[in-house]
């Protein structure tokens, strides 16, 4: 009899330890499934949203030039088609509170914050927030609030790096372009110089091809070393092209004493406000004579000269001391070129891009916070171009939630 | 006993898990994705075509060093875990047209593991150019048919709304002029007057009186020469003086449409509504504060088919034409829409359709009627005369006018062939592919 119950016991503890080691690598099995399917929604959540973003201008199209609210989500340029993303559009996505996006500014004579679409600094594109497209917004208009969670970074597909050169006696400049780390040989450089002599805007335009180093001088040798200036290139390489840029003062200031911020998108009216009353940096304490000059860019990357409807004169800080505005056309893209004199001898320059491929201006949209935490992230990448400007799309999503 | 026979259950159950796990094998979840290769590379490929530069690399010799350049430019357009290969085929047709793929010429900058996608892209050579070239009316049956565009200066329109005769004009002009050998702008009603009597009214060679088309771009109303105006050397011809009208001027142009073999076009609302002069109706406006133009009424339409059917003038008010509402393009005009690349709203309002009564009423025949027929109307068709000798194209919409019926009518009435190149010819297209492939791990 003890025989027996002994020999039931053993059985019978053997068999549910057999049935425990099934069952759990069944369950792991199992686990690996679920967790698979889920990862392959977010996959083609993510090819979808791609697709979405780059393939379809939104609702309405031209919502990039105009300050109505959205219907529906798109980055495309509905006047190109294809893989091209509409300069305009991008620049009223609010990308300052992005990750890593550039903090917006506050200008008290229009008591009014500003998305910080920054090249560097001085030289961007600051849009007001009241007409921006934040990410809950677009998340709304993709239908994905609170489900999945998106990124958009948009960036140029080569670098091009411009530093200057001394010591020749005339002004020199180094343009170096590289793309994926590896410099990029035979590239040909459209090059346009924005020489300041007092408030005059004076052009030049060159072309060159960068060596087997990727690198090239570009030398002019009628102008000073000292002298201030505006430079930009564009490099272009088998259909890939990119787009560099240096500016130079000479006011004594490492920041520009002029900011321009954009008022209104559909008139495109732009405000030139004192840098003071935006940094309050005590470099910035002086009055300036300003003028404006807008320079349309071509489809082959030239540059011609529009006439806008503004008269130089002072520009000044502090409390009473008025704004300047002025417009650019909006159907086209090019660079607004502001000069500023503090002095005979002070004198200095600020590009805004108007369509944010003209100066290669980065992008990245997304909710403030990285995915770090999420197990499985799916990314999708692709070849557009804004502006004729090469750029990489990369669009990461996850799952929210449980 | 029981050990041995749980002992079996284990064997049983250990024996189904290894069979199971055989059968059963789940990817990692991590693999689950995989950039989408196939749209990176499409995206790739239109990126570089953007200028045309991978138009023009792909039909340079393998040796040139825009290979070189396309290659490095692939290169920093893709991940460095990818790996690319870059064909591309020649396209051949035979005789037969059917169309070969052969390959010549191909880049790669490694071989591909397991993971690879493929898009294509259809590109021409810059070399080459791609055109359609009209056959111009009349060119067939060796008979030249001259394009007269009514542009006097000293006429007014109407049911134009937005528009000036002369502005139509020169649209009428660009559109119109490639399928005629000669298109010859009447600028005045003095040139129109010399038009009438029968006579060339410029020097070019190919300028033809007979069979001429004529087209009246001021709407409603119809420039008239002071000649056939009260007063004037043709006044009989001009104007009706028992019923106070310049009726008769329609009758008159009905009769020479029929005796030159014109075909007159109406491009918009009631025909021959009003005649027009701003000259001599200076201080004569049209009821709207038009100067410059007289009202006929519904007589006009009814004087001038009096006179394509060569019959004498009586003064008939009787309304030909009304408003059927929204119309609709026949079959044939969708047909032609794509063959000569024109492309107006396939639905028009029509406010002065003809009634289908006056075919038998002026011996005339319908062709190449644009709308569907609707409420026995015919909204816009042209009315050629059974004798074959005159017609009249009337598009009876409302305003503001799209031209582009009036052009489709035209085009469809005659039919003039047009010759495309084809781009599937030898040499002038060839298709790239871009095979991406993924190195390592998603």
């Amino acid at each position: 009899m003890t025989g027996a119950t002994i020999d039931h016991m053993v059985s019978l503890t053997i068999l549910i330890a057999a049935l425990m080691v099934a069952m759990l690598t069944y369950s792991g099995m199992f686990a690996t499934a679920v967790d698979y399917d889920r990862n392959r929604q977010v996959a083609n959540k993510a090819i979808d949203l791609m697709n979405t973003i780059c393939l379809s201008p939104g609702n309405p199209t031209n919502w990039g030039t105009t300050n109505i609210s959205l219907l529906g989500f798109g980055l495309n340029d509905p006047n190109v088609g294809g893989y091209a993303l509409s300069p305009y559009s991008i620049m009223r996505l609010a990308t300052s509170i992005s990750s890593g996006g550039s903090p917006l500014v506050y200008y008290p004579k229009t008591n009014l914050y500003y998305n910080n679409l920054s090249a560097n600094y001085g030289h961007g594109v600051f849009a007001p927030t009241g007409g921006l497209i934040t990410y809950e917004c677009a998340a709304e208009l993709l239908a994905i609030n609170r489900t999945y969670g998106f990124g958009i970074d948009i960036a140029p597909t080569i670098d091009v790096e411009v530093t200057p050169v001394t010591g020749l006696g005339h002004l020199a400049l180094n343009v170096e372009v590289s793309g994926s780390g590896l410099p990029l040989s035979g590239a040909t450089l459209n090059c346009h110089l924005f020489h300041v002599n007092e408030l005059v805007v004076t052009p030049y335009s060159s072309v060159a091809q960068t060596n087997s180093s990727g690198q090239q001088l570009i030398e002019f040798e009628t102008i000073d070393e000292d002298d201030a200036f505006s430079f930009t290139v564009y490099a272009d390489l088998g259909g890939i092209t990119g787009v560099g840029y240096y500016t130079k003062n000479t006011a004594g200031s490492d920041l520009q004493f002029v900011i321009p911020l954009i008022k209104n998108y559909t008139s495109g009216e732009v405000i030139l406000a004192h840098a003071w009353d935006i940094f309050e940096d005590d470099s910035l304490h002086a009055e300036v004579q300003i003028n404006a000059t807008f320079f349309i860019l071509t489809s082959n990357f030239q540059f011609q000269e529009y006439d806008l409807d503004f008269t130089s004169g002072p520009l000044n800080y502090g409390t009473g001391k008025p704004y300047y505005t002025t417009q650019v056309p909006v159907s086209e893209v090019g660079l607004l070129v502001v000069s500023y004199k503090k002095s005979t001898n002070e004198v200095g320059t600020v590009i805004m891009p108007w369509g944010v491929g003209t100066l290669g201006v980065s992008v990245s949209f997304d909710s403030g916070s990285t995915p770090s935490g999420y197990d499985f992230v799916a990314t999708e990448l692709r070849q557009v171009t804004i502006d004729g400007i090469s750029y990489q799309v990369k669009v990461s999503t996850w799952k929210l939630g449980s | 006993m029981r050990t041995v026979e749980v002992l079996f259950v284990i064997v049983i159950l250990l024996t189904a898990f290894v069979i199971t796990t055989q059968f059963a094998v789940l990817p990692s979840p991590r693999e689950a994705f995989g950039t989408n290769l196939r749209e990176l590379s499409q995206s790739t490929l239109e990126t570089l075509d953007t200028q045309g530069i991978l138009s023009a690399t792909v039909f340079e010799d393998a040796t040139d060093d825009a290979w070189g350049e396309l290659q490095k430019a692939i290169s920093v357009s893709i991940p460095p875990n990818m790996v690319y290969n870059l064909s591309v085929y020649d396209l051949t047709a035979n005789s037969e047209g059917v169309v070969t793929y052969e390959l010549e010429h191909s880049i790669s900058d490694a071989s591909f593991g397991s993971s690879s996608d493929v898009a294509s892209l259809m590109v021409t050579s810059p070399d080459v150019t791609f055109t359609q070239d009209p056959q111009t009316v009349g060119e067939s049956t060796g008979q030249p048919i001259t394009l007269y565009i009514l542009n006097c200066g000293d006429s007014n329109g109407w049911w134009i709304t937005g528009y000036t005769g002369q502005s139509l004009a020169a649209d009428l002009h660009r559109l119109l002029s490639p399928y005629f050998q000669t298109t010859v702008l009447v600028n005045s009603t003095s040139e129109l007057a010399t038009l009438l009597n029968g006579a060339n009214i410029t020097s070019q060679v190919g300028e033809h009186v007979e069979d001429a088309v004529i087209v009246n771009t001021f709407g409603e109303a119809v420039p008239i020469p002071e000649d056939y105006c009260v007063g004037g050397s043709h006044q009989a011809e001009g104007y009706d003086s028992s019923s106070s009208t310049y009726a008769r001027y329609f009758h008159t142009l009905g009769s020479l449409t029929g005796q030159y073999n014109w075909t007159w076009v109406s491009i918009v609302g009631y025909p021959f509504y009003y005649v027009t002069n701003t000259g001599y109706f200076d201080s004569v406006h049209n009821g709207y504060g038009v100067y410059g133009m007289e009202v006929i009424g519904t007589a006009g339409v009814n004087a001038f088919l009096q006179g394509l059917d060569n019959r004498g003038y009586s003064y008939d008010t009787s309304g030909t034409a009304a408003g059927v509402g929204v119309v609709q393009f026949t079959y044939e005009a969708l047909d032609r829409c794509n063959y000569y690349g024109i492309y107006p709203s396939p639905y028009q309002t029509s406010s002065r359709a003809l009634t289908v009564s006056i075919l038998a009423s002026y011996n005339l025949e319908q062709v190449a009627p644009v709308f569907q027929l609707k409420d026995n109307r015919i909204a816009a068709a042209t009315f050629k005369h059974q004798s074959g000798n005159g017609a009249l194209t009337a598009i009876g919409l409302t305003r503001i006018p799209d031209i582009r019926v009036a052009v489709l009518g035209l085009l469809m009435y005659y039919g003039p062939t047009v010759y495309r190149s084809e781009f599937g010819a030898s040499g002038t297209s060839r298709l790239v592919t871009l095979q991406l492939g993924q190195q390592g791990g998603s």
